[in-house]
C-alpha cells in the first residue's frame, strides 16, 4: 500500500483513457471520451438517465471492449495487465448485486481473491483488511449472516465492503449508495472523501443523487451525447454543466455551505 | 336316371362349396372374418406366418411380406411391407391383397378395414398354438389335409428330437440360462424359449412365477449355478467378466452356446421350424453337457 | 462456538464458521452411507435370515455372492452415485441454475448414441463385434459423452456464454436423440438391450468398476473444491467475478471438464441414472445454507447415499427379479420435487 502510495505522488494521474468509444452493436453510447482521474481524489460521474454512466465505469475496469480508444492505468495500457495485478489494483463494485447465499464474511473475503488465491488459505493481512473494510461500512455485526437475511442496505454495505477490502488504489464505484438511507448515504460519502484524502486512493463513482455528488472533489458530467464537461465542482457549477446535462431541468442552489439540487422552474412558473 | 340327377344337383350345390362361397372364420381377435373364396393373394406381416404358409406350399400365393420374413429364401425377393409397427399400407393396397395375415398386436387392422382389406389375426406365442396356427391357415388356404400332415410331421420331428436328447443324458437333468435381448433378460419357463428348453428335459433355474422375461438379478444366476449358459453372440466374449461369473459351473467348463442371426430366427419363431430350432438347442447341450 | 469468536468486535480472524449443522449433515450421511452398505450384503435374491447366515458361515459360492457381487455393486453406485451430486452441484454452480444437472451438456445422448453404434455394430459384422469386446458398451457409453461435451461446446463457440452453452446443450441432445432414434428404426432388435442402458442399471458392477468410479471421483472433486472459490464468486456476478481477478473461461472450461468426466464415467458404468444428480445439491441446499465447498463436499455424500438406496430398493422390490435403478430415482427424486413444489405454493 505504501508502495501504491509512493508511485501516486510520483506520477498522479492513475487512470486516463483517450478517444474512448463504447458502442452496444450499432448504438454508440459514448464516443471519443478522454479523461484522467488523479491519485487522491474522489471524482463523481453523474447524468440523466442512459448517458452511460455504468458504461463508462465498466469500460474502465475492463469489463466492457470499447470500440476505439485506449485506456492507461498507472500509465500501462489496461490490457497489458496481467488479470490478478489488475484486480489487486482496480476494484469495481456492480450497480445491481446477484442474490447470493453465502455470509457476509465470505463476500467480503472473495475481495481478497485477488491477493489469496485459489486455495482461500487466509493470512492474518488478508484477515485485518478485510475487519478494517468491515469496520469502516459498520457492517461487523452481521458477519456471519447469510446475505439473502439481510436488508437492501445492510447487503450494499457489506458489497462496499468487499470493495474497500481490495485495497485497491482506484476504486470505481456504479451507484455506492443504492439502498442507504440518508444518514448511511452520508457515511458512505464521508468514507469515500476518507479514502480518497487520507488514504491516497483514487475513488469514480456514479452517483445518481446530484446533491451527494456536488459534495466530491471534481465531476464527470455525462450529457445524451458524451462528455458536457469533467472538472473540480466549481467549474462544473460555474460552466452550467448540470443544466446542460439534464436539459434545463436542474438547478442548483447553495445553503449552508452545502450544493443542492432542485428542479427547474419553467418560465411560467410550472416545473 | 335318378342317380344322375343326384350327381347334377350335387355338383351344382358342390361346385360353389368347393370355391367355399363366403365362409366365415375367427381370428384371435375375436372377430369374424368372412371370405368369398380361397384366398389367392395373401400379405403376411409376421415371419412365422410366412414360413407356415410356405411350410403348407402356398408360398405362390404370396404377394408380400414384412421385412423381416426371410425363409424360405424365395420370399426374399418378395416387395416388404413394413416392420412390426410400420406396415406400408400404400403398398399393401396397391397390390390388392384378398387377405392380409398379421399378429393381434398390429394397430392397422382398423385401417385396412376402412380401405376394404381382410384381415386376419393370429398370434403363435408358444409351443401349443403352433398347431392351432397351422390348422387354421390351413382352413384359410383350403388346404386342412396338408395342414394335418404338416401338424403331424411337426410334432413326430419334435418328439424325436426330445427323446434322442433325454436319452442321450442318462437321467442328467441339466440346469439351463437362456439369456434373451442382452442382460439381464431371461427366458422363463412359460415363455416360447423355456418351453422348448422343457421338452428336451433341460430345467430352467428360472422358475414360472418369475413371468415369461424376468430381469433376473445377476447374483440369481450365480446362486443357481447352471450347466448350460444361452446367451447372444456379442455378450458371449465377456460373459465370464460379469462379477462373480466366472465361478459358474457353465462358464468354468466353458459350457456357454450363442447362435448365429439365422439359427436364432428359428429358435424365436414359434412356426414350422419349431425342429429346427430344437436341435439347434439339443447340439448345443449334447456338445456341453456330460 | 465459532460464531461467537467472530462477533467479538476485536477479533481480527474470521473463522468460516463451519456451522454445526454442516458437521451434522456429514455424519448422518456417513452414518446412513454404512448403514446401506451392511444392509446391502444382506438384499438380493436371498431373504435376510439366509444372507445372515452366510455372513455367519461362509462358503464358497456365497462368499462370491456377498464380495463379488453385492458389495462392489453397492460401493460402486455410491461413487456412481458421488460424481452425478458433484457434477450436479458444478453444473448448478457454472450455470447459476438451480435447475441445471448433469446431463445438460448433451451426455445422456451422446451416450446413448454411443451404446446404440456399438450395439449395431457388433450385430452387424466381425470387425465391429471385436471392436465391441474391446470398448465393450461401458466405453463406447463414455465416448459418446464425451464427443456431445466437444459438440456442445463447439456448437456455443467456446465456453464464454452460460446462455448460449445451456442452448448448445439442448440442441446437442435433441439432435443426437434423433439420430439415436433414427438407427433404431433400422434395427430395432436392440431395442431391448439399449432401454437396460437408458432406464440404468446397477447390476453389473464389479470391483474394477467400482474402483475406477472411485479414481475417477478423486480426480474430480479434488479440482472442484480448489475451485470452489471461483464458484463462489460466480454467485456475485460474472462481471463481477471477472474484476476479482477470475479467468471465467478458464474457470468454465476446467469445471465443465470436471462435470464431463464425471458424468460420463457414470454413464458408462450405471447407464443414465436421472434426478441424483438435480436432487443431491437442492437436499443440501434446502437443509442448510453452505458455500460452494462445503456443497461440493456435501452433495457428492448426498449423491452417494441417493444412489446407494435406490440401488438397494431396485434388488428387493421384486427381488430375484431386479428394477432398473433409473426407474426408482425417477420415482424418488420426481416425488422429492413435487414435494418442494407443493411446499412452495404452501407457503405463498
Amino acid at each position: 500500500m505504501a508502495e501504491a502510495r509512493a508511485q501516486l505522488a510520483a506520477d498522479p494521474v492513475v487512470l486516463s483513457c483517450r478517444d474512448l468509444t463504447v458502442a452496444y452493436g450499432s448504438r454508440i453510447v459514448f464516443e471519443g471520451v478522454s479523461l484522467e482521474i488523479c491519485a487522491g481524489q474522489w471524482t463523481a460521474v453523474v447524468g440523466p438517465n442512459g448517458s452511460g454512466k455504468s458504461t463508462l465505469l465498466r469500460t474502465l475496469a475492463g469489463l466492457t471492449p470499447a470500440k476505439a480508444g485506449t485506456i492507461r492505468l498507472q500509465g500501462r495500457r489496461l490490457s497489458a495487465w496481467p488479470r490478478r495485478e489488475r484486480a489487486r489494483n482496480l476494484a469495481w463494485l456492480a450497480q445491481t448485486a446477484a442474490p447470493t447465499e453465502l455470509t457476509a464474511a465470505e463476500v467480503v473475503a472473495l475481495g481478497r481473491f485477488a491477493h489469496s488465491g485459489w486455495l482461500a488459505h487466509r493470512k492474518a493481512e488478508d484477515d485485518a483488511s478485510m475487519h478494517r473494510a468491515m469496520r469502516a461500512t459498520g457492517s461487523l455485526a452481521w458477519a456471519q449472516r447469510r446475505l439473502s437475511t439481510l436488508s437492501g442496505g445492510e447487503r450494499q454495505r457489506v458489497h462496499l465492503a468487499r470493495v474497500l477490502a481490495v485495497e485497491a488504489p482506484v476504486l470505481l464505484l456504479d451507484e455506492p449508495t443504492t439502498h442507504l438511507d440518508p444518514p448511511h448515504q452520508e457515511d458512505v460519502a464521508r468514507l469515500l472523501r476518507e479514502q480518497a484524502h487520507i488514504g491516497g486512493v483514487s475513488v469514480l463513482s456514479a452517483i445518481h443523487d446530484l446533491s451527494l455528488a456536488l459534495t466530491a472533489d471534481r465531476l464527470i458530467v455525462l450529457g445524451h451525447r458524451g462528455v458536457v464537461g469533467h472538472g473540480t465542482v466549481r467549474e462544473a457549477l460555474a460552466g452550467d454543466w448540470l443544466s446542460a446535462a439534464f436539459c434545463t431541468r436542474v438547478d442548483i442552489v447553495e445553503h449552508g455551505g452545502v450544493h443542492l439540487w432542485k428542479p427547474a422552474l419553467a418560465e411560467n412558473g410550472a416545473s | 336316371m335318378f342317380e344322375w340327377a343326384c350327381v347334377i344337383v350335387a355338383l351344382f350345390l358342390g361346385a360353389p362349396a368347393a370355391q367355399a362361397a363366403g365362409f366365415v372364420v375367427r381370428d384371435d381377435l375375436d372377430r369374424s372374418v368372412t371370405l368369398a373364396r380361397y384366398p389367392q393373394r395373401i400379405v403376411t406381416l409376421l415371419p412365422s406366418l410366412t414360413e407356415t404358409i410356405c411350410a403348407l406350399g402356398a408360398c405362390g400365393r404370396l404377394v408380400a411380406t414384412d421385412n423381416y420374413s426371410d425363409w424360405p429364401p424365395q420370399v426374399k425377393a418378395l416387395p416388404k411391407a413394413g416392420g412390426i409397427d410400420d406396415a406400408e399400407i400404400e403398398l399393401i393396397v396397391s397390390l390388392r391383397p384378398d387377405l392380409v395375415l398379421l399378429s393381434r398386436s398390429q394397430r392397422i387392422t382398423g385401417r385396412l378395414h376402412d380401405l376394404g382389406l381382410a384381415s386376419f389375426a393370429l398370434n403363435t406365442d408358444s409351443y401349443p398354438e403352433i398347431a392351432h396356427t397351422v390348422t387354421v391357415i390351413g382352413d384359410i388356404l383350403g388346404l386342412p389335409d396338408r395342414a394335418k400332415r404338416l401338424n403331424e410331421s411337426i410334432s413326430e420331428e419334435v418328439q424325436a428330437i426330445s427323446a434322442r436328447a433325454i436319452a442321450r443324458r442318462h437321467g442328467h437333468v441339466p440346469t439351463v440360462y437362456f439369456e434373451v435381448d442382452g442382460p439381464p433378460y431371461a427366458a422363463g419357463p412359460s415363455s416360447y424359449i423355456g418351453e422348448l428348453l422343457g421338452l428336451l428335459g433341460a430345467r430352467n433355474i428360472v422358475t414360472a412365477d418369475l413371468g415369461p422375461f424376468p430381469p433376473l438379478n445377476p447374483e440369481y444366476v450365480v446362486r443357481h449355478d447352471p450347466d448350460v449358459i444361452f446367451v447372444s453372440p456379442s455378450e458371449a466374449a465377456h460373459v465370464a467378466d460379469r462379477p462373480g461369473w466366472d465361478r459358474i459351473r457353465a462358464i468354468r467348463e466353458h459350457r456357454v452356446c450363442s447362435f448365429i442371426p439365422a439359427v436364432r430366427d428359428t429358435i424365436v419363431r414359434p412356426g414350422p421350424r419349431v425342429a429346427q430350432g430344437m436341435q439347434a438347442i439339443a447340439d448345443c447341450l449334447a456338445q456341453v453337457s456330460p | 462456538m465459532l460464531r461467537h469468536a467472530v462477533a467479538d468486535l476485536g477479533a481480527e480472524r474470521f473463522e468460516c464458521a463451519a456451522s454445526g449443522r454442516l458437521g451434522t449433515w456429514l455424519v448422518c450421511c456417513v452414518g446412513v452411507t454404512m448403514l446401506l452398505t451392511a444392509i446391502s450384503l444382506l438384499v438380493g435374491t436371498t431373504s435376510i435370515e439366509e444372507s445372515w447366515k452366510w455372513l455367519l458361515s461362509p462358503d464358497a459360492k456365497s462368499s462370491v455372492v456377498l464380495w463379488q457381487i453385492r458389495l462392489p455393486r453397492t460401493v460402486g453406485a455410491w461413487f456412481a452415485g458421488a460424481l452425478l451430486g458433484l457434477a450436479g452441484a458444478v453444473a448448478q454452480g457454472v450455470f447459476r441454475n438451480p435447475l441445471a444437472e448433469p446431463y445438460l451438456l448433451g451426455t445422456a445422448s451422446g451416450a446413448a448414441l454411443g451404446v446404440t453404434v456399438c450395439l449395431m455394430a457388433a450385430d452387424a459384422s466381425v470387425g465391429g463385434l471385436a471392436l465391441m469386446g474391446q470398448i465393450g458398451v461401458t466405453g463406447a457409453a463414455c465416448i459418446g459423452a464425451c464427443a456431445a461435451t466437444l459438440l456442445t461446446v463447439t456448437l456455443s463457440r467456446g465456453v464464454l456464454q452460460t446462455a448460449s452453452l445451456l442452448l448448445s446443450g439442448i440442441v446437442t441432445a435433441f439432435l443426437l436423440s434423433a439420430v439415436t432414434s433414427l438407427l433404431l428404426l433400422t434395427k430395432p432388435e436392440i431395442w431391448r438391450e439399449m432401454q437396460t442402458f437408458l432406464l440404468g442399471t446397477t447390476s453389473f458392477i464389479s470391483w474394477s468398476s467400482a474402483i475406477l468410479l472411485g479414481i475417477v471421483l478423486c480426480i474430480c472433486i479434488v479440482p472442484a473444491v480448489l475451485l470452489s472459490r471461483g464458484l463462489d464468486a460466480l454467485t456475485l456476478g460474472e462481471d463481477t467475478a471477472q474484476s476479482l481477478g477470475l479467468s471465467l473461461p478458464w474457470l468454465r472450461l476446467t469445471l465443465l471438464g470436471i462435470v464431463a468426466l464425471a458424468t460420463s464415467t457414470s454413464v458408462g458404468q450405471v447407464g443414465i441414472v436421472g434426478f441424483v444428480g438435480l436432487v443431491a445439491p437442492h437436499l443440501v441446499r434446502e437443509t442448510l445454507s453452505v458455500n460452494h465447498r462445503q456443497l461440493l463436499i456435501a452433495a457428492p455424500l448426498g449423491g452417494g447415499a441417493l444412489l446407494q438406496a435406490a440401488d438397494l430398493v431396485s434388488r428387493w422390490i421384486i427381488r430375484p427379479a431386479e428394477l432398473p435403478v433409473g426407474a426408482v430415482t425417477a420415482c424418488v427424486g420426481g416425488s422429492y420435487l413435487v414435494f418442494l413444489l407443493w411446499r412452495r405454493s404452501r407457503d405463498g
